[in-house]
Protein backbone atom coordinates (compact mmCIF):
# COMPACT_ATOMS: atom_id res chain seq x y z
CA UNK A 1 0.00 0.00 0.00
CA UNK A 2 1.45 3.42 -0.90
CA UNK A 3 2.34 5.59 2.08
CA UNK A 4 0.06 8.39 0.93
CA UNK A 5 -3.03 6.33 1.73
CA UNK A 6 -2.18 6.05 5.41
CA UNK A 7 -3.70 9.38 6.59
CA UNK A 8 -6.92 8.68 4.68
CA UNK A 9 -6.99 5.24 6.16
CA UNK A 10 -6.55 6.62 9.66
CA UNK A 11 -9.41 9.09 9.12
CA UNK A 12 -11.61 6.29 7.91
CA UNK A 13 -10.79 4.02 10.84
CA UNK A 14 -11.24 6.72 13.46
CA UNK A 15 -14.61 7.51 11.96
CA UNK A 16 -15.88 3.96 11.57
CA UNK A 17 -14.32 2.05 14.42
CA UNK A 18 -16.66 0.41 16.92
CA UNK A 19 -15.90 2.83 19.68
CA UNK A 20 -16.96 6.37 20.30
CA UNK A 21 -14.22 8.88 19.58
CA UNK A 22 -14.58 12.61 20.08
CA UNK A 23 -12.21 15.46 20.79
CA UNK A 24 -12.64 18.74 22.67
CA UNK A 25 -10.42 21.78 22.98
CA UNK A 26 -9.70 23.74 26.13
CA UNK A 27 -12.98 25.65 25.81
CA UNK A 28 -14.81 22.33 25.70
CA UNK A 29 -15.68 22.89 22.03
CA UNK A 30 -16.14 19.75 20.00
CA UNK A 31 -13.54 19.39 17.25
CA UNK A 32 -14.10 15.76 16.26
CA UNK A 33 -17.16 13.47 16.55
CA UNK A 34 -16.99 10.06 14.93
CA UNK A 35 -19.70 7.91 13.42
CA UNK A 36 -20.23 5.80 16.54
CA UNK A 37 -20.99 9.01 18.46
CA UNK A 38 -23.27 10.22 15.65
CA UNK A 39 -25.24 6.99 15.51
CA UNK A 40 -25.74 6.62 19.24
CA UNK A 41 -26.35 10.26 20.11
CA UNK A 42 -28.45 10.94 17.04
CA UNK A 43 -26.44 14.14 16.51
CA UNK A 44 -24.40 14.72 13.35
CA UNK A 45 -20.82 15.94 13.52
CA UNK A 46 -21.60 18.93 11.32
CA UNK A 47 -24.20 20.15 13.83
CA UNK A 48 -21.79 19.78 16.71
CA UNK A 49 -18.35 20.85 15.53
CA UNK A 50 -17.32 24.12 17.14
CA UNK A 51 -20.14 23.88 19.72
CA UNK A 52 -19.63 23.61 23.45
CA UNK A 53 -20.02 20.01 24.65
CA UNK A 54 -21.97 20.99 27.76
CA UNK A 55 -24.33 23.31 25.86
CA UNK A 56 -25.17 20.53 23.43
CA UNK A 57 -25.40 17.80 26.08
CA UNK A 58 -26.69 19.52 29.22
CA UNK A 59 -27.38 16.15 30.84
CA UNK A 60 -23.63 15.50 31.24
CA UNK A 61 -22.31 15.83 34.82
CA UNK A 62 -20.74 19.18 34.05
CA UNK A 63 -18.86 20.13 37.18
CA UNK A 64 -17.19 16.77 37.55
CA UNK A 65 -16.40 16.26 33.87
CA UNK A 66 -15.08 19.79 33.31
CA UNK A 67 -12.75 19.24 36.25
CA UNK A 68 -11.60 15.94 34.85
CA UNK A 69 -10.85 17.40 31.44
CA UNK A 70 -9.05 20.35 33.00
CA UNK A 71 -6.87 17.89 34.93
CA UNK A 72 -5.83 16.22 31.68
CA UNK A 73 -4.76 19.62 30.33
CA UNK A 74 -2.80 20.44 33.46
CA UNK A 75 -1.25 17.07 34.20
CA UNK A 76 -0.81 16.04 30.55
CA UNK A 77 -1.99 12.70 31.73
CA UNK A 78 -4.54 10.08 30.75
CA UNK A 79 -7.74 9.89 32.72
CA UNK A 80 -10.37 7.17 32.87
CA UNK A 81 -13.92 6.35 33.85
CA UNK A 82 -15.23 2.85 34.44
CA UNK A 83 -18.79 1.54 34.14
CA UNK A 84 -18.39 -0.18 37.48
CA UNK A 85 -18.45 3.13 39.31
CA UNK A 86 -20.11 5.35 36.70
CA UNK A 87 -22.28 3.24 34.42
CA UNK A 88 -22.25 5.71 31.52
CA UNK A 89 -21.16 9.15 30.38
CA UNK A 90 -23.75 9.53 27.61
CA UNK A 91 -27.12 7.88 28.00
CA UNK A 92 -27.07 5.79 24.81
CA UNK A 93 -29.33 2.88 23.93
CA UNK A 94 -27.49 -0.45 23.81
CA UNK A 95 -27.51 -3.43 21.50
CA UNK A 96 -29.25 -5.82 23.86
CA UNK A 97 -32.75 -4.36 24.08
CA UNK A 98 -34.21 -7.86 24.53
CA UNK A 99 -31.75 -9.89 26.58
CA UNK A 100 -29.84 -7.15 28.35
CA UNK A 101 -31.64 -6.34 31.54
CA UNK A 102 -29.84 -2.99 31.75
CA UNK A 103 -31.39 0.35 30.81
CA UNK A 104 -28.68 1.85 28.64
CA UNK A 105 -25.21 1.31 27.23
CA UNK A 106 -22.50 0.74 29.84
CA UNK A 107 -19.37 2.66 28.98
CA UNK A 108 -15.69 2.71 29.80
CA UNK A 109 -14.03 5.94 28.85
CA UNK A 110 -10.45 7.05 28.29
CA UNK A 111 -9.43 10.71 28.18
CA UNK A 112 -6.19 11.10 26.30
CA UNK A 113 -4.08 14.26 26.15
CA UNK A 114 -3.29 15.35 22.59
CA UNK A 115 -0.10 17.39 22.60
CA UNK A 116 1.14 19.90 20.05
CA UNK A 117 4.73 20.19 18.86
CA UNK A 118 5.62 22.29 21.91
CA UNK A 119 4.48 19.48 24.20
CA UNK A 120 1.45 21.42 25.45
CA UNK A 121 -1.90 19.67 25.59
CA UNK A 122 -4.09 21.17 22.88
CA UNK A 123 -6.99 18.75 22.88
CA UNK A 124 -8.47 15.99 24.95
CA UNK A 125 -9.54 12.93 23.02
CA UNK A 126 -12.31 10.78 24.48
CA UNK A 127 -12.56 7.13 23.59
CA UNK A 128 -15.79 5.55 24.67
CA UNK A 129 -16.16 1.79 24.71
CA UNK A 130 -19.44 -0.07 24.80
CA UNK A 131 -18.96 -2.56 27.65
CA UNK A 132 -22.61 -3.51 28.06
CA UNK A 133 -21.94 -7.20 27.41
CA UNK A 134 -19.05 -7.32 29.85
CA UNK A 135 -21.13 -5.57 32.48
CA UNK A 136 -23.97 -8.05 32.09
CA UNK A 137 -21.62 -11.03 32.48
CA UNK A 138 -19.93 -9.44 35.42
CA UNK A 139 -23.21 -8.71 37.14
CA UNK A 140 -24.31 -12.31 36.65
CA UNK A 141 -21.01 -13.51 38.04
CA UNK A 142 -21.30 -11.18 41.00
CA UNK A 143 -24.84 -12.31 41.78
CA UNK A 144 -23.77 -15.94 41.58
CA UNK A 145 -20.72 -15.41 43.77
CA UNK A 146 -22.86 -13.59 46.30
CA UNK A 147 -25.39 -16.42 46.25
CA UNK A 148 -22.69 -19.04 46.76
CA UNK A 149 -21.21 -17.06 49.59
CA UNK A 150 -24.62 -16.74 51.21
CA UNK A 151 -25.26 -20.47 50.91
CA UNK A 152 -21.82 -21.18 52.33
CA UNK A 153 -22.50 -18.98 55.34
CA UNK A 154 -25.93 -20.37 56.21
CA UNK A 155 -27.12 -23.26 58.29
CA UNK A 156 -29.32 -25.43 56.08
CA UNK A 157 -32.00 -26.17 58.70
CA UNK A 158 -32.60 -22.79 60.33
CA UNK A 159 -31.23 -20.51 57.57
CA UNK A 160 -29.32 -18.67 60.31
CA UNK A 161 -25.59 -18.08 59.87
CA UNK A 162 -23.60 -21.24 60.47
CA UNK A 163 -20.94 -21.79 63.08
CA UNK A 164 -18.02 -20.96 60.83
CA UNK A 165 -19.53 -17.65 59.79
CA UNK A 166 -20.68 -16.57 63.24
CA UNK A 167 -17.23 -17.32 64.68
CA UNK A 168 -15.62 -15.38 61.86
CA UNK A 169 -17.94 -12.44 62.53
CA UNK A 170 -17.23 -12.59 66.23
CA UNK A 171 -13.50 -12.59 65.46
CA UNK A 172 -13.87 -9.45 63.34
CA UNK A 173 -16.09 -7.70 65.87
CA UNK A 174 -13.67 -8.65 68.64
CA UNK A 175 -10.77 -6.99 66.80
CA UNK A 176 -12.81 -3.95 65.87
CA UNK A 177 -14.18 -3.43 69.39
CA UNK A 178 -10.73 -3.76 70.89
CA UNK A 179 -9.15 -1.39 68.39
CA UNK A 180 -11.75 1.33 68.88
CA UNK A 181 -12.37 0.69 72.56
CA UNK A 182 -16.02 -0.11 71.98
CA UNK A 183 -18.10 -2.51 74.06
CA UNK A 184 -18.98 -5.96 72.73
CA UNK A 185 -21.28 -8.55 74.25
CA UNK A 186 -21.73 -12.21 73.43
CA UNK A 187 -24.73 -14.36 74.32
CA UNK A 188 -24.77 -18.13 74.11
CA UNK A 189 -28.21 -19.65 74.39
CA UNK A 190 -29.51 -23.19 74.49
CA UNK A 191 -33.02 -24.62 74.27
CA UNK A 192 -34.03 -26.21 77.61
CA UNK A 193 -34.78 -29.94 77.62
CA UNK A 194 -34.46 -30.12 73.87
CA UNK A 195 -33.53 -33.79 74.03
CA UNK A 196 -36.96 -34.54 75.43
CA UNK A 197 -38.64 -32.85 72.46
CA UNK A 198 -36.71 -35.09 70.13
CA UNK A 199 -37.33 -38.20 72.23
CA UNK A 200 -41.05 -37.57 72.70
CA UNK A 201 -42.08 -36.04 69.40
CA UNK A 202 -39.40 -37.23 67.01
CA UNK A 203 -36.59 -35.52 65.16
CA UNK A 204 -38.84 -33.87 62.59
CA UNK A 205 -40.67 -32.12 65.41
CA UNK A 206 -37.32 -31.21 66.91
CA UNK A 207 -36.24 -29.66 63.61
CA UNK A 208 -39.45 -27.68 63.45
CA UNK A 209 -38.91 -26.35 66.99
CA UNK A 210 -35.38 -25.30 66.01
CA UNK A 211 -36.70 -23.44 62.98
CA UNK A 212 -39.40 -21.64 64.96
CA UNK A 213 -37.04 -20.68 67.80
CA UNK A 214 -34.46 -19.48 65.28
CA UNK A 215 -37.02 -17.23 63.63
CA UNK A 216 -38.24 -15.84 66.93
CA UNK A 217 -34.73 -15.08 68.09
CA UNK A 218 -33.96 -13.38 64.80
CA UNK A 219 -37.15 -11.30 64.96
CA UNK A 220 -36.29 -10.10 68.47
CA UNK A 221 -32.83 -8.80 67.56
CA UNK A 222 -31.66 -5.46 66.27
CA UNK A 223 -30.25 -5.05 62.76
CA UNK A 224 -26.68 -4.83 63.98
CA UNK A 225 -26.83 -8.00 66.10
CA UNK A 226 -25.48 -11.18 64.53
CA UNK A 227 -27.17 -14.49 65.25
CA UNK A 228 -25.92 -17.92 64.25
CA UNK A 229 -26.56 -21.57 64.99
CA UNK A 230 -23.58 -22.61 67.07
CA UNK A 231 -24.31 -26.26 67.70
CA UNK A 232 -27.28 -28.66 67.81
CA UNK A 233 -29.68 -26.53 69.84
CA UNK A 234 -27.21 -23.79 70.72
CA UNK A 235 -27.24 -20.31 69.27
CA UNK A 236 -24.56 -17.64 69.47
CA UNK A 237 -25.43 -13.95 69.35
CA UNK A 238 -22.88 -11.19 68.84
CA UNK A 239 -23.93 -7.73 70.00
CA UNK A 240 -21.56 -5.06 68.69
CA UNK A 241 -21.43 -1.76 70.54
CA UNK A 242 -23.33 -3.22 73.47
CA UNK A 243 -22.27 -3.77 77.08
CA UNK A 244 -23.60 -6.40 79.48
CA UNK A 245 -26.40 -4.20 80.78
CA UNK A 246 -27.77 -3.82 77.25
CA UNK A 247 -26.97 -7.48 76.66
CA UNK A 248 -28.94 -8.49 79.73
CA UNK A 249 -31.98 -6.49 78.57
CA UNK A 250 -31.79 -8.12 75.15
CA UNK A 251 -31.32 -11.58 76.65
CA UNK A 252 -34.46 -11.09 78.75
CA UNK A 253 -36.32 -10.00 75.66
CA UNK A 254 -35.23 -13.17 73.87
CA UNK A 255 -36.08 -15.36 76.84
CA UNK A 256 -39.53 -13.79 77.01
CA UNK A 257 -40.09 -14.10 73.24
CA UNK A 258 -39.61 -17.86 73.54
CA UNK A 259 -41.40 -18.44 76.83
CA UNK A 260 -44.45 -16.25 76.18
CA UNK A 261 -45.86 -18.23 73.31
CA UNK A 262 -45.93 -22.01 72.94
CA UNK A 263 -44.33 -23.52 69.85
CA UNK A 264 -46.90 -25.16 67.59
CA UNK A 265 -46.31 -27.77 64.95
CA UNK A 266 -48.97 -30.06 63.51
CA UNK A 267 -51.54 -30.58 66.25
CA UNK A 268 -48.99 -30.21 68.99
CA UNK A 269 -48.37 -27.16 71.07
CA UNK A 270 -45.30 -27.15 73.26
CA UNK A 271 -44.02 -24.77 75.90
CA UNK A 272 -40.36 -24.13 75.25
CA UNK A 273 -37.85 -22.10 77.22
CA UNK A 274 -34.24 -21.12 76.72
CA UNK A 275 -31.30 -20.47 79.01
CA UNK A 276 -28.75 -17.79 78.22
CA UNK A 277 -25.17 -17.01 79.19
CA UNK A 278 -23.87 -13.47 78.70
CA UNK A 279 -20.38 -12.05 78.73
CA UNK A 280 -18.64 -8.92 77.49
CA UNK A 281 -15.27 -7.89 76.16
CA UNK A 282 -12.92 -6.75 78.94
CA UNK A 283 -9.43 -5.30 78.86
CA UNK A 284 -7.98 -8.70 79.77
CA UNK A 285 -9.90 -10.66 77.13
CA UNK A 286 -7.32 -12.58 75.08
CA UNK A 287 -9.34 -13.69 72.13
CA UNK A 288 -12.88 -14.27 70.98
CA UNK A 289 -12.72 -17.94 71.95
CA UNK A 290 -12.38 -16.80 75.55
CA UNK A 291 -15.66 -14.89 75.25
CA UNK A 292 -17.43 -17.97 73.96
CA UNK A 293 -15.96 -19.97 76.86
CA UNK A 294 -17.21 -17.41 79.38
CA UNK A 295 -20.68 -17.26 77.83
CA UNK A 296 -20.71 -21.06 78.01
CA UNK A 297 -19.84 -20.98 81.73
CA UNK A 298 -22.62 -18.48 82.39
CA UNK A 299 -24.99 -20.62 80.35
CA UNK A 300 -24.03 -23.61 82.49
CA UNK A 301 -24.89 -21.60 85.62
CA UNK A 302 -28.24 -20.65 84.10
CA UNK A 303 -28.96 -24.32 83.53
CA UNK A 304 -27.81 -25.24 87.06
CA UNK A 305 -29.91 -22.44 88.51
CA UNK A 306 -33.10 -23.92 87.12
CA UNK A 307 -33.12 -22.98 83.41
CA UNK A 308 -35.29 -20.36 81.66
CA UNK A 309 -33.01 -17.57 82.81
CA UNK A 310 -30.15 -15.34 81.67
CA UNK A 311 -26.91 -15.18 83.66
CA UNK A 312 -24.09 -12.70 83.23
CA UNK A 313 -20.56 -14.10 83.52
CA UNK A 314 -18.59 -12.69 86.49
CA UNK A 315 -14.84 -12.89 86.04
CA UNK A 316 -14.03 -12.80 89.78
CA UNK A 317 -16.87 -15.09 90.82
CA UNK A 318 -15.20 -18.03 92.58
CA UNK A 319 -18.02 -20.27 91.34
CA UNK A 320 -17.11 -19.67 87.73
CA UNK B 1 16.62 -14.29 36.43
CA UNK B 2 18.59 -12.44 38.98
CA UNK B 3 19.31 -8.81 38.55
CA UNK B 4 22.44 -6.88 39.27
CA UNK B 5 21.70 -4.13 41.74
CA UNK B 6 22.12 -0.64 40.36
CA UNK B 7 25.54 0.87 40.84
CA UNK B 8 25.85 3.71 43.28
CA UNK B 9 25.94 6.18 40.36
CA UNK B 10 22.87 4.69 38.78
CA UNK B 11 21.01 4.72 42.06
CA UNK B 12 22.00 8.36 42.63
CA UNK B 13 20.82 9.28 39.15
CA UNK B 14 17.51 7.52 39.70
CA UNK B 15 17.06 9.28 43.00
CA UNK B 16 17.78 12.62 41.30
CA UNK B 17 15.31 11.89 38.49
CA UNK B 18 12.67 10.89 41.01
CA UNK B 19 13.27 14.04 43.06
CA UNK B 20 12.80 16.27 40.02
CA UNK B 21 9.69 14.32 39.03
CA UNK B 22 8.26 14.66 42.49
CA UNK B 23 8.73 18.41 42.43
CA UNK B 24 6.82 18.66 39.16
CA UNK B 25 4.15 16.25 40.33
CA UNK B 26 3.67 18.21 43.54
CA UNK B 27 3.19 21.44 41.58
CA UNK B 28 0.67 19.92 39.18
CA UNK B 29 -1.28 18.22 41.93
CA UNK B 30 -1.35 21.41 43.96
CA UNK B 31 -2.80 23.26 40.95
CA UNK B 32 -5.44 20.61 40.49
CA UNK B 33 -6.43 20.37 44.11
CA UNK B 34 -5.94 24.06 44.79
CA UNK B 35 -4.26 23.07 48.02
CA UNK B 36 -0.77 22.66 49.28
CA UNK B 37 0.37 19.15 48.50
CA UNK B 38 3.16 17.32 50.25
CA UNK B 39 5.03 14.65 48.38
CA UNK B 40 7.79 13.04 50.35
CA UNK B 41 11.26 12.59 48.94
CA UNK B 42 10.95 9.27 47.18
CA UNK B 43 12.72 6.31 48.70
CA UNK B 44 13.92 3.88 46.10
CA UNK B 45 15.12 0.36 46.53
CA UNK B 46 15.37 -2.90 44.73
CA UNK B 47 13.56 -5.57 46.57
CA UNK B 48 12.62 -9.24 46.41
CA UNK B 49 8.87 -9.66 46.18
CA UNK B 50 8.87 -12.11 49.08
CA UNK B 51 10.17 -9.35 51.37
CA UNK B 52 7.64 -6.90 50.03
CA UNK B 53 4.85 -7.36 52.56
CA UNK B 54 7.25 -6.95 55.48
CA UNK B 55 8.95 -3.91 53.98
CA UNK B 56 5.73 -2.12 53.10
CA UNK B 57 4.13 -2.99 56.41
CA UNK B 58 7.11 -1.39 58.10
CA UNK B 59 6.38 1.82 56.15
CA UNK B 60 2.61 1.85 56.25
CA UNK B 61 1.78 0.01 59.46
CA UNK B 62 -0.52 -2.94 60.15
CA UNK B 63 -3.88 -1.68 59.12
CA UNK B 64 -6.60 -2.23 56.62
CA UNK B 65 -5.93 -0.47 53.36
CA UNK B 66 -7.51 0.16 50.00
CA UNK B 67 -5.36 -0.22 46.93
CA UNK B 68 -5.50 0.84 43.30
CA UNK B 69 -3.29 -0.68 40.62
CA UNK B 70 -2.47 0.75 37.23
CA UNK B 71 -0.27 -0.53 34.44
CA UNK B 72 2.18 1.61 32.53
CA UNK B 73 3.85 0.66 29.30
CA UNK B 74 6.10 1.83 26.55
CA UNK B 75 9.78 2.44 27.32
CA UNK B 76 9.17 1.32 30.90
CA UNK B 77 6.76 -1.45 31.69
CA UNK B 78 5.24 -2.32 35.01
CA UNK B 79 2.49 -1.64 37.46
CA UNK B 80 2.06 1.00 40.07
CA UNK B 81 0.13 0.33 43.24
CA UNK B 82 -1.24 3.15 45.32
CA UNK B 83 -2.06 2.23 48.89
CA UNK B 84 -4.56 4.38 50.73
CA UNK B 85 -4.56 4.22 54.48
CA UNK B 86 -6.83 7.09 55.36
CA UNK B 87 -9.14 7.95 52.57
CA UNK B 88 -10.73 11.16 53.85
CA UNK B 89 -12.92 10.54 50.82
CA UNK B 90 -15.53 13.17 51.59
CA UNK B 91 -13.00 15.99 51.60
CA UNK B 92 -11.24 14.78 48.48
CA UNK B 93 -14.56 14.54 46.72
CA UNK B 94 -15.07 18.24 47.23
CA UNK B 95 -11.60 19.05 45.96
CA UNK B 96 -12.25 17.06 42.80
CA UNK B 97 -15.54 18.65 41.85
CA UNK B 98 -18.03 16.14 43.17
CA UNK B 99 -21.16 17.79 44.41
CA UNK B 100 -23.29 14.78 45.20
CA UNK B 101 -23.72 12.45 48.15
CA UNK B 102 -20.89 9.97 48.57
CA UNK B 103 -21.88 6.38 48.02
CA UNK B 104 -19.73 3.26 47.64
CA UNK B 105 -19.36 3.69 43.88
CA UNK B 106 -18.26 7.32 44.20
CA UNK B 107 -15.76 6.43 46.89
CA UNK B 108 -14.32 3.82 44.57
CA UNK B 109 -14.24 6.29 41.71
CA UNK B 110 -12.39 8.75 43.94
CA UNK B 111 -9.76 6.17 44.83
CA UNK B 112 -9.30 5.39 41.15
CA UNK B 113 -9.19 9.08 40.28
CA UNK B 114 -6.62 9.95 42.92
CA UNK B 115 -4.64 6.81 42.12
CA UNK B 116 -4.56 7.78 38.46
CA UNK B 117 -3.55 11.37 39.28
CA UNK B 118 -0.69 10.26 41.50
CA UNK B 119 0.61 7.55 39.21
CA UNK B 120 0.36 9.80 36.17
CA UNK B 121 1.96 12.82 37.82
CA UNK B 122 4.87 10.87 39.21
CA UNK B 123 5.54 8.52 36.32
CA UNK B 124 5.15 11.20 33.68
CA UNK B 125 7.56 13.28 35.72
CA UNK B 126 10.10 10.48 35.63
CA UNK B 127 9.62 9.69 31.95
CA UNK B 128 9.74 13.40 30.98
CA UNK B 129 13.00 13.84 32.79
CA UNK B 130 14.38 10.77 31.08
CA UNK B 131 13.07 11.87 27.69
CA UNK B 132 10.69 8.96 27.19
CA UNK B 133 6.93 8.72 27.01
CA UNK B 134 4.57 6.35 28.83
CA UNK B 135 1.12 4.98 28.19
CA UNK B 136 -1.28 4.01 30.92
CA UNK B 137 -4.05 1.48 31.23
CA UNK B 138 -7.21 2.22 33.16
CA UNK B 139 -6.67 1.90 36.90
CA UNK B 140 -8.54 -0.79 38.78
CA UNK B 141 -9.33 -1.46 42.40
CA UNK B 142 -7.13 -4.12 43.92
CA UNK B 143 -8.57 -4.15 47.40
CA UNK B 144 -10.87 -2.24 49.68
CA UNK B 145 -10.44 -2.21 53.45
CA UNK B 146 -8.24 -5.29 53.33
CA UNK B 147 -5.28 -6.16 55.58
CA UNK B 148 -2.12 -4.91 53.86
CA UNK B 149 -0.43 -8.30 54.11
CA UNK B 150 -3.23 -9.86 52.15
CA UNK B 151 -2.98 -7.23 49.41
CA UNK B 152 0.74 -7.81 48.98
CA UNK B 153 0.81 -11.56 49.55
CA UNK B 154 3.58 -13.01 47.33
CA UNK B 155 1.19 -15.47 45.70
CA UNK B 156 -0.79 -12.54 44.35
CA UNK B 157 2.25 -10.99 42.70
CA UNK B 158 4.01 -12.75 39.88
CA UNK B 159 7.33 -10.93 39.89
CA UNK B 160 10.32 -11.92 41.92
CA UNK B 161 12.02 -8.57 41.86
CA UNK B 162 10.61 -5.13 42.07
CA UNK B 163 11.86 -1.64 42.12
CA UNK B 164 10.09 -0.11 45.03
CA UNK B 165 9.57 3.62 44.87
CA UNK B 166 7.95 4.82 48.00
CA UNK B 167 6.27 8.20 47.93
CA UNK B 168 4.01 9.54 50.62
CA UNK B 169 1.35 11.95 49.52
CA UNK B 170 -0.72 14.19 51.70
CA UNK B 171 -2.90 17.20 51.11
CA UNK B 172 -2.70 20.17 53.42
CA UNK B 173 -5.24 20.18 56.23
CA UNK B 174 -6.98 17.10 54.88
CA UNK B 175 -7.07 13.69 56.40
CA UNK B 176 -5.58 11.94 53.47
CA UNK B 177 -2.53 9.81 53.10
CA UNK B 178 -1.28 7.40 50.52
CA UNK B 179 1.79 5.51 49.43
CA UNK B 180 2.88 4.72 45.93
CA UNK B 181 4.73 1.54 45.04
CA UNK B 182 6.12 1.01 41.59
CA UNK B 183 6.87 -2.43 40.29
CA UNK B 184 8.83 -2.89 37.13
CA UNK B 185 9.48 -6.03 35.23
CA UNK B 186 13.00 -7.37 35.38
CA UNK B 187 13.43 -6.40 31.77
CA UNK B 188 12.44 -2.84 32.58
CA UNK B 189 14.83 -2.63 35.49
CA UNK B 190 17.57 -3.36 32.92
CA UNK B 191 16.15 -0.90 30.38
CA UNK B 192 16.04 1.75 33.07
CA UNK B 193 19.67 1.03 33.87
CA UNK B 194 20.64 1.94 30.30
CA UNK B 195 18.40 5.01 30.26
CA UNK B 196 20.02 6.15 33.51
CA UNK B 197 23.49 5.65 32.05
CA UNK B 198 22.52 7.77 29.03
CA UNK B 199 20.96 10.34 31.33
CA UNK B 200 24.19 10.66 33.32
CA UNK B 201 26.23 10.95 30.12
CA UNK B 202 23.96 13.76 28.99
CA UNK B 203 24.40 15.79 32.18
Amino acid sequence: MPDTDAPKLLDFIVDRTHAGIFVVNRDMEIVLWNQFMEVHSGRKAQQLLGKNLFDEFPELPRKWLARKVENVFILKNFSFTSWEQRPYLFKFPHNRPVTGGVDCMRQDCTLMPVKNAAGEVEYVCFTLFDVTDTSIYQQKLKALTQELREVGNRDGLTQLFNRRYIEESLGKEFNRARRYGQPLTVILTDIDHFKQVNDTHGHLAGDEVLRIIARRLQDSLRDTDILGRYGGEEFLIVLPNTGTSGGKVLAERLRHAIESEPVSFGDTSLSVTISLGITELRKDSHDYEQLIGEADQALYQAKEGGRNRAIVFRPDDPAS
Amino acid sequence: MSIQPYTEDQADALQEVANIAMGQAGDSLARILDNFVTLSVPRIRQIEVKELADTVTAMVGEEDVSAVRQAFYNALRGEAIVIFTQSGADELAELLGYDCELDAAIEQELLLEVGNLLVGAILNGISDTLGTELGFSAPSLMAEHTPLRQVLAPDRLTWEQALLVEVNFSVEKHRFKSHLLMFMTEETIETLRHILDDFMDGL
